[in-house]
């Protein structure tokens, strides 16, 4: 299989290149697929004063995302981009996006070859009126879209749709059946969550209808709000025989192993947050430490995605297809722990962090089990805060106390998040359909080829990941603002030529 | 070349264990068995084990990663003058330099290429499910000579009457006395008492 020709004078919708794996795999092929004739962008406006072209604008000269793409090109760059991207102002939330009946024709007329739908919510615990929007709808629009473009759709969404079994998790999907085995219908579901977000106190407050949409996800056996949503939309795709579909499951997304360039990372990812906490004075972390922690670089769910691309546009129909590394690579709890800790240390070491990370590097993080009660440590040192608060007349440290309290609160949330992967459910995600298409690849384009089996996870741990999001996550965390690049003088403008005279023929 | 001991470089590995009750194990066990070595209870070999038993149970990733930072920390910047210009001496006499370390060999690894020389002898440890087993694979190279320095010239097809050797503690004698020039370099007590009594010309330098 040759990407190059398989890609060569196609033209792709893209929905979510905003997001952290829609820029990876937008600039990807930008890269690495000179000949590929258009990706069109739907992308929504930001409030009246910033449109969708202007974001995308701003995103391809700042984002260091593009920054490789960006060097390849030097003075040439806005050219190479003007010519290959187009974009639409459009919402995944609304039916066709919301595209205007001359785009959708515009669009049809270019003979679009495959609709890649990538946007979503990524929050563990997103308001569930917006994640129904976003990620139940949003699949449904691309769907219907896809179909009114005659186009094939790929639709991204998570692993973790497998919710709370443990176990081999094959590249398959049986509609109907949640994970607790109750069959459900995907309309019933809908109109049960959208009842629920509007009912009461629900409809004015968003904790009720998070604690609300949470207990139902739960109760059908997913964790959260973001893998029920997500395996809600694989559930109504799969009731589609009028488009054909393919849907890819990532594992957790992580820092780029080498594209855009080795570390980059973007928003507040599954392991940033985890990362950070046992660089803090928490040490513990409640972990079974033979799970694996089902970590993917972003580029190589790129290049995955890349690679069901092209069996796709041969016509293959390849279905479900999951891009994780438990099944060959695991990665599991025990390491993960030890070299987040070893990472923090020679990040440290070389010139990273504080005065008191400085002594918290000596200190590493440990994996815990919980105790019989099923608690972290957590609990038994909130227990113990209360009761010195009792004893304790001292204003200052009545609200140090209560400082401490309020941080151990926002931690045990944390760990509950967290516990359905960290500790409850062992999965492991078989990932044959991505291998055999990498093994398919001719040998000169190995750059599309699926890395995960390869993946040394000590090196990429402690000298890609933790400085990966010790430079891109961490201040997110902090509240501070993550580094940008310098903005292009004169400011970058993509040229406004349509698609059929501005880009190489078919 | 080096001034730290492999004791201590064993006892840093024990204090940066991951948790605290492995750094209290690790210390405690290099505690017991240091005197042992000190008062010559064990033969060179014997105490080099001890000296690297402790490490048992600790992972590879933690072993390699600390190391790097052995090494950096302890070693790079503090590598004896006197080292160094007996390598350049024998790179002019165009030698063949070959060093030998009773340190493991990822704490000491990147010496080779700091110094130039052509190949770097050290201990390894053996690994079972990526967890050190505390078992050093041989040859130990605490008293490296004899049989496995034979064995190590004949393979590499060094002439030892031709070869020079340089060694400071008394485990090395074994290996001097094996070369057909030896010579002392800041020698322990009782290297200086072996090398007074064969003879050995000894280098007092820093």
């Amino acid at each position: 299989m040759r990407v190059s020709d398989s890609l060569r004078g196609r033209h792709i919708v893209l929905t979510g290149v905003t997001g952290f794996l829609g820029k990876v795999f937008a600039g990807l092929v930008l890269q690495e697929v000179q000949d590929i004739r258009c990706i069109t962008l739907v992308v929504r406006g930001k409030g009246r004063k910033v449109t969708a072209r202007r974001r995308v604008e701003q995103m391809l000269e700042c984002s260091p995302g593009f920054r490789t793409l960006r060097a390849a090109h030097g003075e040439d760059f806005v050219d190479y981009v003007s010519a290959r991207l187009q974009v639409v102002e459009g919402d995944v939330e609304r039916p066709r996006f919301g595209l205007d009946m001359d785009v959708l024709e515009g669009l049809r007329g270019g003979k679009v070859d495959a609709l890649i739908h990538c946007a979503g919510l990524t929050d563990f615990s997103p308001d569930p009126a917006r994640a129904l929007r976003a990620n139940v709808m949003g699949a449904k629009h691309a769907a219907d879209l896809a179909r009114f473009l005659g186009a094939p759709l790929m639709h991204i969404s998570t692993c973790f749709v497998a919710g709370n079994i443990s176990g081999v998790i094959d590249e398959t999907l049986e509609a109907g059946i949640s994970p607790s085995g109750t069959p459900f219908s995907v309309n019933e579901e809908i109109h049960l969550l959208d009842r629920l977000c509007q009912e009461g106190e629900a409809a004015h407050d968003r904790t009720v209808r998070i604690d609300r949409g949470t207990e139902r996800a739960q109760a059908l056996g997913w964790p959260n709000l973001y893998c029920y949503t997500k395996a809600l939309a694989e559930h109504l795709l799969a009731a589609r025989n009028d488009v054909d579909i393919t849907i890819v499951r990532p594992a957790i997304v992580e820092c780029a192993s080498s594209y855009p360039f080795a570390g980059w990372n973007e928003g507040l990812n599954t392991a940033g947050p985890l990362a950070w906490l046992i660089s803090t004075a928490f040490r513990r972390l409640p972990t079974r430490t033979a799970h694996a922690f089902d970590v993917v670089p972003v580029d190589d769910v790129a290049r995955g995605m890349i690679l069901v691309l092209c069996a796709m546009l041969r016509g293959d129909r390849p279905g479900v297809v999951q891009l994780a590394s438990s099944d060959v690579n695991a990665f599991t709890f025990d390491r993960a722990v030890e070299l987040t800790g070893l990472g923090f240390r020679r990040w440290v070491r070389k010139g990273g962090g504080t005065p008191q990370d400085r002594v918290l590097r000596l200190l590493d993080p440990v994996p815990v089990a919980l105790n019989t009660e099923g608690e972290s440590v957590v609990p038994g040192l909130r227990r113990a805060i209360s009761r010195v608060m009792g004893h304790v007349d001292d204003a200052t440290w009545t609200s140090r106390l209560i400082d401490w309290d309020d941080q151990l609160d926002r931690i045990e949330n944390m760990l509950d998040l967290y516990r359905p992967f960290l500790y409850d459910n062992r999965y492991i995600f078989q990932t044959d359909t991505v291998r055999t298409l990498s093994a398919e690849l001719d040998d000169d384009e190995q750059v599309f080829a699926w890395g995960v089996p390869k993946i040394n996870w000590r090196s990429y741990w402690v000298d890609v990941e933790y400085p990966g999001l010790a430079t891109w996550c961490f201040p997110i965390i902090r509240g501070e603002d993550v580094p940008m690049d310098t903005p292009m003088s004169p400011r970058l403008q993509l040229s406004t030529a349509p698609q059929s005279t501005s880009m190489a023929g078919k | 070349m080096v001034s730290r001991s492999a004791t201590f470089a064993s006892a840093w590995l024990g204090a940066n264990s991951q948790s605290m009750n492995d750094r209290l194990t690790r210390l405690g066990s290099l505690a017991v068995t240091a005197p042992l070595q000190a008062v010559g209870w064990v033969d060179a070999t014997m105490a080099n084990r001890l000296t690297w038993m402790p490490v048992r149970g600790m992972s590879e990733d933690r072993l390699l990663i600390l190391g790097e930072e052995y090494w950096a920390t302890w070693l790079e910047d503090a590598l004896l003058d006197v080292g160094r210009t007996l390598i350049k001496r024998a790179r002019s006499e165009g030698r063949r330099v070959v060093l030998i370390s009773d340190h493991l060999r990822c704490m000491i690894d990147p010496l080779q290429e700091a110094v130039g020389a052509d190949e770097l002898l050290a201990n390894t440890m053996s690994f079972r499910d990526g967890k050190a087993t505390g078992r050093l694979v041989d040859p130990v190279m605490a008293r490296f000579g004899g049989r496995a320095l034979e064995d190590y010239a004949d393979k590499q097809g060094i002439d030892l009457t031709r070869s020079v050797a340089y060694g400071s503690t008394r485990a090395d004698a074994t290996l001097l006395a094996g070369v057909g020039e030896a010579c002392v370099v800041n020698p322990s007590v009782g290297l200086a008492r072996v090398a007074d009594e064969l003879g050995w010309p000894v280098l007092e330098e820093t």
